[in-house]
């Protein structure tokens, strides 16, 4: 395997005494690798995506990004200093700024954010929206801008949770060709989350399958 | 401090800071018994407990039958005015209950206007009175129920909205007619709701004091004052606040409670609202009556008598005086306002951005405030600066106590849950998951709140702004006791007018309050446009 981007242990979590959302997870991705895992809708898929970011904390195991310790039982670095792109179905475009201010937030500080912008949505052919406000888009293409501003400050690795389940049949296959292009000519890691077992072969190439908090 | 210390920590100083005078109060009950109190216990205790429970039973019934049958006309009927009445109902909200009490006894006083007038269009003799005098609990109890109904209709009114159609049609099947329908089945159904709406009313009328002292009935509130101010007895005073808070903490508990407990109002997928019926002839007149007299006594008869008063003394009430005491309220208001819109954002802030129950649990009894009686805060802050300056700040040159520190303190404490409703529903309607991306850009803590919140939350910030201001602009008692010395604001002149009987001067400073008392009811008015039910 090429350098290894994620290394989680025995990964374990409940929200609730009684409820055991993840259990006992190992899982292990390289750069570039393009990885999904399939399973139905409560199966813990979501959870495993926040644990990653930093968003929830593990009761058990560990989580390593880019060989540094982020996640235990005891510590955890914030979700802002893990360097992770993160992609959810319902977009969460921030509704105050426009296109290209929402692509810039998380590059707010770099003096080529103009550029990187422009660049991103050129490659994810949305510069026509440049100067609209997320209301004024449809949905497909306020997926394709919160993709755009996962990707700005270049995360070597993005996760994508349900991103095209509220997309009808035909912007979902236009979707697929277009972010497989863009995935295709990046290095980062890809982790994605869906039920959908066509979504996860035309975008990915390993499919892991979950159900009721553990790999299959 | 770390920034997630410095976040979990924020709610609890704040409650520190906000319970510190009513704690103080209370220890009062702790300490010794002066022969003042003996006097008290003797001669007036049972009067003011009296007093003040016949006032609550009386404006208890007056205004559940105002606001219940007011909201039940305007949803049950279609009738001539009904849309202005549906907002309309809610006017009587922004004139404070003394100033109510102040216009009354202009109109109803043996020489008042309403009176005078009478006699004129009767042609009866000089001695002769057409209304009776309202100087006494009858009156007290006529104004407090014109002036605190809306708080009953409010809750009616949407609970009412909420109740299906099929639901009241099934029970006029079964043998129910109109009005039975009304008080057997609507009317119990409805119940936690006006049992909450009917707890703030009681709480406003044992916390008023403008109203009582102008119409000389001895309440626990005038006889905190008179104790303070006429038997210069701080301790005692604060004895008789504890009792008073005491009580009202038990309405406190009432109110809190029926938030929780539902209304059973229907709420499946089935549910359809309730149809109008349109009505006319005397149907309608009656309709029509039952919701114009509140408001023509709450909110059209006071203005009249605050317009003819101005009116009368020309535009001389348009003095120094005036203007500065304009000054003085507005810039308190707004700088009220500010700091309590700050802390509900800080609070709300760190109460989302590191949630745990225990934060969560302390942070609602920050919205203890406005169940205080502003006296009993006053007293309490009284105490307060005395401690602060003889305690922290006696080595230094600085004295805080009859400075505006502790009236602004006061006045943050008493109207805070005003601000916290308004900046806690703007934060209901933001997502998480535009938190959980703005923290996976790198924004999180104070960037998160300056670059993602604050923008949308912009109408939430300048709402409770402006609630705050409104509240703060009536508030009589606590700014009475408070003020640095000669430093008036609207409602002092208009109490200080009055009590010296210059109900003419008194008018303008009046119309002011209300004129910025219309404030929250511009919004409620559109909300409850906005809430009409659709068929």
């Amino acid at each position: 395997m090429s350098n290894l981007i994620l290394e989680i242990k025995n990964l374990c979590h409940s929200y609730s005494e009684h409820a055991l959302s993840i259990e006992n997870i190992n899982l292990e991705i390289g750069s570039g690798d393009r990885v999904s895992i399939l399973g139905p809708s409560g199966c813990g898929k979501s959870t495993l995506l926040r644990l990653i970011a930093g968003l929830e904390k593990p009761d058990q195991g560990e989580i390593k990004i880019n060989d540094i310790k982020v996640s235990d039982n005891k510590n955890l670095i914030p979700p802002e200093k893990r360097n992770i792109g993160l992609v959810v179905q319902e977009k969460a475009l921030f509704p105050h700024l426009s296109v290209f201010e929402n692509i810039c937030f998380g590059i707010k500080k770099n003096k080529d954010k103009d550029l990187i912008a422009s660049e991103l949505l050129n490659l994810l052919k949305i510069d026509s929206l440049k100067n609209k406000y997320p209301h004024e888009i449809s949905g497909g293409e306020q997926q394709r801008v919160a993709l755009a501003r996962s990707l700005a400050p270049k995360p070597n690795f993005l996760m994508l949770d349900e991103p095209f389940s509220a997309l009808d049949e035909d912007l979902k296959e236009t979707l697929y060709k277009d972010i497989s292009q863009v995935f295709s000519d990046m290095s980062s890691a890809i982790l994605l989350v869906t039920h959908d077992r066509n979504e996860a072969e035309i975008m990915t190439n390993k499919q892991i399958r979950m159900e009721e908090g553990k790999f299959l | 401090m770390n920034r997630l210390t410095f976040w979990r920590l924020l709610p609890f100083a704040v409650l520190v800071v906000f319970t510190a005078p009513l704690l103080i109060v209370l220890s009062s009950l702790f300490g010794d018994y002066s022969e003042n109190w003996s006097h008290l216990f003797q001669f007036v205790l049972f009067d003011y407990v009296s007093s003040s429970f016949i006032l609550v039973i009386g404006v208890s019934i007056l205004v559940l039958i105002l606001g219940t049958v007011t909201a039940w006309t305007v949803t049950s009927y279609n009738f001539v005015g009904k849309n202005i009445f549906e907002w309309a109902l809610i006017l009587p909200l922004s004139i404070p209950p003394y100033i109510l009490a102040y216009t009354f006894t202009g109109l109803f006083d043996h020489y008042g206007d309403a009176n005078n007038l009478a006699r004129l269009l009767l042609n009866l003799q000089n001695s002769t009175v057409i209304f009776p005098n309202v100087r006494n609990i009858y009156g007290a109890i006529i104004v407090f129920s014109f002036t605190l109904y809306p708080y009953v209709y409010l809750v009616s009114r949407s609970a009412f909205i909420n109740q299906s159609r099929s639901m009241k049609e099934s029970a006029r099947m079964l043998g129910l007619n109109q009005f039975q329908v009304f008080y057997k089945l609507a009317l119990p159904l409805i119940r936690p709701a006006v049992i909450g709406g009917l707890m703030l009313v009681i709480m406003e009328t044992l916390s008023d004091f403008g109203a009582v002292d102008h119409f000389a009935i001895q309440t626990f509130t005038t006889g905190i004052f008179r104790t303070w101010y006429g038997l210069y007895d701080i301790q005692t005073a604060m004895q008789l606040a504890s009792l008073l808070l005491l009580t009202v903490g038990v309405f406190y508990i009432a109110e809190r409670s029926t938030r929780g407990s539902g209304i059973y109002t229907s709420n499946n997928s089935t549910f359809s609202p309730s149809k109008e019926d349109s009505l006319v002839g005397y149907k309608a007149l009656t309709a029509f009556l039952i919701c114009f007299i509140p408001i023509f006594i709450g909110f059209i008869l006071p203005i009249i008598e605050l317009i003819l008063w101005a009116y009368e003394v020309n535009l001389e009430f348009f003095n120094q005086k005036f203007i500065s005491s304009s000054i003085n309220t507005l810039s308190l208001s707004l700088v009220t306002g500010m700091i309590c819109a700050g802390l509900a954002l800080l609070i709300n802030f760190s109460i989302r951005y590191k949630p745990s129950a225990l934060v969560q649990r302390f942070s609602s009894l920050l919205s203890i405030g406005y169940a205080v009686p502003g006296l009993i805060l006053a007293v309490g802050m009284v105490q307060l600066l005395v401690y602060v300056d003889a305690l922290l700040l006696s080595g230094l040159d600085i004295v805080i106590t009859g400075s505006l520190i502790g009236l602004v303190l006061a006045y943050v404490i008493k109207t805070y849950a005003l601000a916290n409703s308004s900046i806690e529903s703007g934060y209901e309607r933001i997502s998480s998951s535009l938190d959980d991306s703005s923290k996976l850009l790198g924004s999180s803590g104070w960037s998160m709140l300056s670059s993602i919140h604050v923008p949308l939350l912009k109408t939430s910030i300048l709402t409770s702004v402006l609630l705050v201001m409104s509240d703060v602009v009536k508030e009589l008692p606590a700014t009475l006791i408070l003020r640095p010395f000669n430093f008036e604001t609207l409602a002092v002149s208009t109490y200080i007018y009055a009590s010296e009987e210059r109900m003419l001067q008194a008018a303008a400073p009046a119309i002011a309050i209300v004129l910025i008392g219309l404030i929250p009811i511009v919004f409620l008015s559109k909300m409850i446009r906005s809430s009409r039910p659709t068929h």
